[in-house]
């Protein structure tokens, strides 16, 4: 009786102030949002630490926490959180202040605009998505190039040879990658008729990963250089030039550039599952019905997540005039031959 | 200072205002705050054993073999000894390291470039002094150039004997740090 | 095969009166003692007509009873003949001044600044005569000198005096010793020269170029040294190094120690090496003493010292993967862990990890425990897999090939010129081992290949280390089956005390030419020791060898020549 009230009470505000209550319903997705991508990021720091551990003979995390250590990132984030604030002397200290903060804009507009999974309600599916916008494919891989512009700007206004050295790397490396990343996505949504994720998703009843397989791996390495990880991390090259961009950085300003890239790779991850894995898509699981689309999406998203763990205990780091060699000689052409093919396909199909 | 010096009030309510506290402090004191103030009431209360629990579980320590010491210090990160187990793990640079591990004989031409080091890392902070050359000098204690006495120069918190020590108690010279943290008995007071 | 008696005959005949002593060692070891005015045509005419092109490096000693001091000027040849000629060349000690060799080969001048810094011989003609390892503050006390006052030196740190430039850096001054001070020999003039920093800074050249300090804490550097690059963007237009940053004076304090006390110090030479070092202290001890090892030692010592070549194979390897891939790349940490199965091996022999103090002058401190055969068999068959698929991972990389092939190349010439050794110099072509030139111990008996490459690249570099292993193991392999029973150290008194003389010993430690040179007076201490290590040569020729290449190949190459500081500042 009072439950119905205060749903009728809602539901009449709602219709008669739509300004207001849109920037409340949008706060709370943005809170939700918040909380999810950096728990995620906590999580796949903690994966990360215990696959690499697993690969190379050791056990990762372990003591804090019962033995998988799941405390572990809670650990590192009170130490980071209470470290000394500090700003070197000769530092440009409104760009190095606002660097991390640019940043973590980058990844909240990413996420807003990302499905997170889908609920199976009834035999109708229903996309987790904040905003649902007709050309979110195209916004997602445009916001995803602006990190670079936080890592610039962390590298630059950080006083430091090493930082610069980093920035200018990274920007190089990001100005490179992001036409044929672009487009993959532009033959993906050749290929579903829509720029939509949600309904590139949909249209997904054969997975893109095999109805082009070269974009998809062009792709996924185009994402990799993205994120920034091995064979493409030369922006942060620890053995080169210290810790490139963030090599001023200390305390929460660094957590935040770190978890940053980590939350990145989150979003990348689950970029992919959407764009070549078929997302959500999956035989629908019995009994637990509701929950079968959300359970098919987070086993593809980490599974990609290990994959790209994988890569970085395997593969050593390219140079920085190989990686744009290989984004532009190669990766580029090998990127419109794709486009070509998926206008062909697209057009049979069709 | 009062709140009238900051906001236009009248001084009777700043004068009521300051009678108030928390913990035993004046509230004017938390409103009005530094850093110091921060960390006086973070001190007292409860909230610095959660504070310490997380230091001790997050000891990051700065990469910079120095002797022999330093090759045990790499085995230390590796399979077989895995400081990842406690949550240790290398930093390339001191603005992100919590510890900075002496693992050699400091001599006349690195002793400012180590202080420095020191100077870079962000507080809090603690040194780890592994091996006798770090302790004492070592078997080189009466050479032209090395400075013996590192505990001159730096707060150490826990000294490692050995020549080189094994890993085995690199790992347990930073148990004994982490005990000292939670203990609140370290050095610098953290 | 050129003899020390021929190369002796042939410098009598071209420099008549110009020898003005002489004394063949056996075959191999000449000594000679020549004419000041005439030591660099003397070197000119050894390298140009007698094949001694390898320039092994120089020793200063103080001969304060005769009120002189001798250098002695190592040279040898890469693999045209055995024979090691040790020129000595005296200068007063009052005005002390000798020709400089930088002219004939490129090496001599890291060596002649050493011996210039540290006991204040002057080199005619050299291009640079600056500090290498000495702090500047020490420059002009002359620290090896036998009258040295600061040493022994108990009390540094309470001297430091320190000072907050107003960058906020700390500096500090250490003023001069009380005994200095009472003997009045704290230098009043000390000699002016452009310090490390100006002289770079001096070499800038336009508004687009900066200097990049990497070290002397890095990622990069194995111990604190400083490496300089003059960079235009990515590109390095020039490098420049400097070292010392953890000089011990281990020289010095080798002069005050007994021979059995000198042996925990050469541990600490190369941490990596301990057992070579041990080796080679405690043989040029036994060439002077003129003992022989019993044959049960002499394998001993082999085996132990095989091994202890693969574990700093497996860790210099090792390091220089995670230079290019990270600490998380995966064969650097499996490296590390077959490196513990040989650690274990050798643990159980000596006791230690590490630093071993295993070798003793005429034998080894104990025998080998019961079960090291198989314990060892079984390690070393691990070992000999594990490498195979590293070798085989690495070549299928084509990452790592992209990254390292053509990278750093050293043609042969170049190698010989930089007076290199070990894997560095068997990479580029010259199969130059001194298990092969100089033989000690059981090597001759023993059936093993010299593993060279013809590249010279930093790919070819990794591939001997890795090749390497497999053949020490195969060393070993041969002398636990041959090993014979008996005693496993020669009589020797506690107190060992070796007639006067010299001998210069020299093996293959795992980075390369590992030589002493061991002067004796009679006494239970040596009067000098001076180590040529194979390091030292490393890292003189690193800047030339940097120049051109980028930011990233820095690591690439650098890492390859897998570096031991402790070694070079010693």
């Amino acid at each position: 009786m009072v439950l119905s009230t205060i749903v009728e009470s809602i539901t009449d505000f709602v219709v008669q102030e739509p300004k207001i209550s849109g920037l409340i319903i949008g706060l709370i997705a943005a809170a939700i949002i918040a909380s999810v991508i950096n728990v995620g990021a906590m999580g796949v720091v903690w994966l990360e630490r215990k696959v690499l551990g697993d690969m190379t003979n050791r056990f990762g995390p372990c003591r804090v926490g019962t033995r998988w250590g799941i405390l572990q990132l809670v650990a590192d984030a009170i130490k980071l959180f209470t470290k000394e604030d500090s700003i070197p002397r000769g530092a440009d200290r409104p760009i190095y202040v606002w660097a991390p903060i640019v940043a973590c804009i980058t990844t909240m507009l990413v996420a807003a605009a990302l499905p997170w999974g889908a609920l199976n309600i009834g035999g109708v599916v229903y996309p987790l998505v904040a905003v649902n916008m007709d050309i979110s494919a195209f916004f997602v891989e445009a916001a995803l190039s602006l990190m670079a512009i936080g890592a610039f700007m962390a590298g630059w206004a950080s006083n430091n040879k090493y930082s610069m050295l980093g920035a200018f790397r990274g920007m190089a490396r990001m100005v490179s990658y992001e036409v044929p990343m672009g487009v993959c996505v532009i033959s993906v949504a050749i290929m579903a008729h829509s720029l939509n994720i949600v309904e590139i998703v949909e249209a997904q009843s054969i997975w893109y990963i095999i109805a082009q397989p070269l974009g998809f791996v062009i792709f996924m390495i185009a994402l990799v250089t993205d994120l920034g990880r091995i064979p493409f991390d030369q922006s942060e090259a620890e053995e080169e030039i210290i810790a490139g961009y963030v090599t001023e950085y200390g305390g929460i300003r660094w957590g935040l550039l770190y978890f940053q890239e980590y939350i990145i790779m989150l979003l990348g991850s689950v970029l992919l599952v959407h764009l070549f894995l078929g997302g959500w898509n999956g035989p629908v699981i019995p009994v637990i019905s509701i929950l079968s689309p959300m359970i098919w999406f987070l086993m593809k998203m980490i599974l990609v997540l290990v994959f790209l763990i994988w890569v970085r205990g395997s593969l050593v780091r390219f140079r920085i005039d190989q990686v744009t060699d290989l984004g532009w000689k190669w990766l580029l052409p090998l990127s419109m031959v794709n486009l070509v093919w998926a206008v062909a396909v697209g057009v049979y199909f069709a | 200072m009062g709140i009238s010096d900051v906001v236009p009030i009248p001084v009777v309510i700043d004068e009521e205002l300051e009678k108030w506290t928390v913990w035993g402090r004046p509230l004017t004191n938390i409103w009005l705050t530094t850093t110091e103030k921060i960390h006086e009431i973070i001190d007292m209360g409860p909230i610095k054993n959660i504070l310490n629990w997380g230091r001790k579980n997050s000891l990051w320590f700065l990469m910079q073999p120095m002797g022999c010491c330093g090759v045990e210090m790499l085995v230390f990160g590796c399979p077989h000894y895995d400081c990842d187990r406690f949550g240790i793990i290398p930093r390339a640079t001191p603005r992100q390291a919590d510890v900075l591990i002496i693992s050699g004989y400091i001599t006349r031409k690195y002793l400012p470039a180590i202080k420095n080091l020191w100077g870079q890392m962000l507080e809090p902070k603690w040194v780890i002094a592994i091996g006798e050359c770090a302790i004492s000098g070592g078997p080189f204690y009466d050479s032209y150039n090395i400075i013996n006495n590192t505990s001159d120069f730096f707060p150490i918190d826990v000294y490692v004997p050995g020549c080189p020590p094994r890993p085995e108690q690199f790992i347990k010279g930073f148990r004994e740090l982490q005990e000292k943290i939670k203990r609140r008995e370290d050095e610098r007071g953290y | 095969m050129t003899t020390a008696n021929d190369v002796l005959d042939a410098l009598q005949s071209a420099f008549p009166g110009a020898i003005q002593e002489f004394r063949v060692e056996s075959d191999n070891r000449l000594w000679a003692t020549v004419d000041p005015n005439k030591i660099v045509e003397i070197c000119k005419f050894l390298r140009d007509e007698e094949d001694f092109d390898h320039y092994s490096g120089a020793a200063g000693v103080d001969k304060i009873d005769e009120d002189l001091f001798e250098v002695t000027e190592i040279l040898a040849s890469h693999g045209a003949h055995p024979v090691v000629a040790l020129l000595k060349v005296k200068t007063p000690r009052d005005t002390p001044s000798v020709k400089s060799l930088t002219g004939l080969f490129w090496n001599a001048d890291w060596y002649e600044r050493e011996i210039w810094e540290m006991f204040g011989i002057n080199f005619e003609d050299h291009p640079g005569l600056y500090p290498l390892l000495l702090v500047d503050d020490l420059v002009g006390s002359w620290p090896w000198r036998k009258d040295f006052k600061g040493y022994p030196d108990y009390n540094t740190n309470e001297r430091v005096l320190e000072k907050i430039n107003p960058d906020g850096y700390a500096e500090y001054k250490i003023s001069p010793t009380e005994a200095e001070i009472e003997a009045g020999t704290v230098p009043e003039t000390r000699p002016e020269y452009p310090t490390f920093r100006e002289r770079e800074i001096m070499e800038l050249e336009t508004e687009s170029e900066m200097i990049l300090h990497m070290g002397p804490q890095h990622a990069i550097v194995p111990g604190p040294f400083m490496l300089d690059l003059r960079v235009d963007g990515e590109r390095v237009k020039k490098a420049y190094l400097d070292v010392g940053y953890i000089h011990k004076g281990i020289e010095k304090i080798l002069e005050n120690r007994t021979y059995i006390q000198g042996i925990p110090i050469t541990d600490r030479m190369c941490y990596l090496a301990s057992l070579s070092n041990n080796e080679v202290f405690c043989g040029a001890a036994e060439r002077i003493m003129g003992i022989e090892v019993p044959e049960r030692a002499q394998y001993i010592r082999v085996i132990l010292e095989e091994l202890s070549r693969i574990q700093s194979h497996l860790l210099g390897t090792g390091e220089f993967l995670s230079l290019l891939g990270g600490a998380t790349f995966s064969p650097f940490q499996w490296m590390i862990l077959d490196r513990e199965e040989i650690i274990s091996c050798i643990e159980s022999v000596t006791g230690a990890r590490i630093n071993h103090s295993f070798v003793r002058q005429g034998g080894v401190r104990n025998d080998l425990p019961d079960g090291f055969a198989e314990m060892t068999r079984s390690a070393l068959k691990t070992v000999v897999d594990k490498t195979n698929e590293y070798k085989e991972l690495l070549l299928s990389d084509n990452i790592y090939r992209k990254r390292m092939e053509g990278i750093g190349i050293l043609s042969p010439e170049e190698a010989r010129r930089f007076g290199l050794s070990g894997p560095p110099l068997r990479a580029s072509d010259t199969p130059y081992d001194m298990r092969r030139e100089d033989p000690i111990l059981v090597y001759p008996d023993l059936d093993f290949n010299v593993i060279s490459r013809k590249e010279g690249d930093s790919k070819a570099r990794v591939e001997v280390r890795l090749d390497e292993i497999i053949e020490s193991c195969h060393i070993v392999e041969q002398c636990l089956d041959q090993i014979p029973g008996g005693p496993i150290r020669e009589k020797v008194s506690k107190k060992i005390k070796p007639a006067p003389g010299e001998a210069y010993y020299r093996v293959e430690d795992p980075r390369g030419e590992m030589g002493i040179f061991l002067v004796s007076d009679g006494s239970d201490k040596p009067v000098k020791v001076k180590v040529r290590g194979p390091v030292y040569a490393y890292m003189q020729a690193l800047p030339p060898l940097l120049e051109g290449a980028y930011v990233a190949d820095v690591v690439a190459i650098a890492g390859s020549m897998d570096a031991c500081t402790s070694e070079v500042d010693r």
